[in-house]
């Protein structure tokens, strides 16, 4: 009994401790290296943050180019079934077209109207302003666990932490992590994600979280309210950050939203300055 | 003969490479576009399978590494992916030193009890010490799908392993 726990006491010791023919450092020496760098980075420490910036901007680059073969070969297959494709969607898009121009013309109109309604109530004008800085996605990598993208614009395009991010008009997520010149993006179906939305005739209120999945849930809504299904929802704007009204996507069964930006197909997006002055969270 | 010395070595260094290249490229292996709960860590069995059979194809220090850049191109807090594979490693080694010859059945086990470890830590100092909210669902699932698929690459990298073995007596 007791030889047995010799073995094991000099086995592990002997894993912990050996250097191998080619290793350069004992694993012991490496967890205790791994578990500092972990908290210097958890608890924030102010040289950090630099230093976390340049190697996020460093890897994210070498990333980039590392993924360019796998990125090749679904591009290429889609290119070709485009092509297959393309010609029949022209037929569809002209038909669409004549529509759309059929609205834009009551579009125009309701602008109008909803702008004077708006001077009529003093309400805050900037909130037309539009400023955006157009970025290209580096890396879409997607985890079990989180839910994120890596574009191409940092805080020297003036990104802060917080800033909403658009696919066209969609709402798609938000800045959490900004470098000099990447940022990371939280997309809205991420677990931690939790944006103040509205929906429905009666401007319903509540929270849009991320269920980790590809379609984030409906939280925080009046009490025995049920959702129906294929209503739009849109920003709230209650938080301050996001522009109110920013379409987002439909109720489905269980309160559940079908988002209008599909994130694993995120090429290029917007970062929205307009709004925000200062970082958030 | 210069060629075929570089192309031995370059067959040597493949678990090294494959191991930094899915830690740095984008190839990922979460499938939820098929199947929303498929989801598995190839970087724990890599690092598994070369330590326990060949641990000078894989240093300790390129594991560490690798553990950062995959922190960096997830969004974890940076260290906590090499505690995790530094966890795989050990408890790898500690089976080589306590073991002679193993099969798959007895690896796959000790596999279990490595990533059972290793997930545990990453799930628990993510909870407790980061901001970053992750579903121990997901990691369970992480982890069983990890389990499940490890005796095919145990397959392919004993193959491989034969490859290098014989390119070395030869």
């Amino acid at each position: 009994m007791s030889s047995s726990r010799d073995d094991f006491g000099i086995a592990f010791r002997s894993a912990l401790l050996q250097r191998g023919a080619a290793q350069k450092f004992s694993l012991v020496f490496l967890i205790v290296i791994a578990s500092i760098i972990f908290f210097l980075d958890v608890y924030g420490f102010g040289f950090m943050k630099p230093v976390r910036s340049i190697i996020n901007d460093g890897i994210y680059r070498v990333s980039l180019v590392a993924s360019s073969p796998s990125r090749f070969v679904p591009k290429a297959t889609g290119r070709i079934t485009d092509l297959f494709n393309i010609k029949s969607e022209n037929e569809k898009l002209k038909q669409a077209l004549e529509v759309y121009r059929q609205k834009e013309l009551s579009v125009e109109y309701l602008t109008n109207q909803n702008k004077n309604l708006r001077k009529i109530l003093e309400s805050d004008e900037t909130l037309f302003k539009e400023n955006f800085v157009l970025s290209k996605v580096l890396i879409d990598k997607s985890s079990p666990y989180l839910k994120s993208i890596i574009i191409n614009r940092g805080s020297k395009s003036g990104i802060l932490k917080g800033m909403p991010v658009m696919d066209k008009d969609y709402l798609v997520g938000r800045v959490v992590e900004t470098n000099y010149l990447s940022s990371r993006v939280l997309l809205l179906n991420d677990l931690n994600s939790r944006i103040p939305v509205t929906f429905g005739k009666d401007g319903v209120q509540a929270i849009l979280k991320g269920s980790g999945g590809s379609k984030p849930v409906l939280e925080y809504l009046p009490e025995g309210y049920v959702v129906e299904e294929g209503i739009d929802v849109f920003t709230s704007g209650k938080d301050g950050i996001f522009l109110p009204g920013s379409p987002i996507g439909k109720t489905a069964e269980e309160g559940e939203v079908v988002l209008f930006s599909e994130s694993s197909q995120l090429s290029f997006v917007k970062v929205d300055l307009s709004k925000q002055r200062k970082e958030v969270f | 003969m210069l060629s075929s010395k570089i192309t031995r070595k370059i067959i040597n260094l493949g678990p090294l490479i494959l191991l930094y290249y899915l830690s740095v490229s984008e190839i990922d292996s979460h499938f939820e576009n098929y199947f929303e709960i498929l989801s598995f860590n190839i970087q724990l069995i890599i690092i598994y399978f070369w330590v326990s059979k060949r641990p000078e194809a894989l240093g300790s220090g390129h594991i560490f590494f690798a553990g950062l850049i995959n922190d960096v191109v997830m969004g974890f807090p940076l260290g906590i992916s090499s505690l995790s594979y530094l966890v795989v490693s050990l408890v790898a080694t500690y089976v080589k030193n306590m073991t002679v010859n193993t099969r798959i059945t007895t690896d796959w086990f000790t596999f279990f009890i490595a990533i059972f470890f290793s997930n545990l830590i990453f799930f628990i100092l993510l909870i407790n010490f980061s901001e970053i909210e992750v579903s121990a669902v997901e990691v369970s699932y992480n982890t069983f799908f990890t389990l499940l698929f490890f005796p095919f690459f145990w397959f392919l990298f004993t193959y491989y392993n034969s490859i290098i073995t014989t390119g070395k007596n030869a």
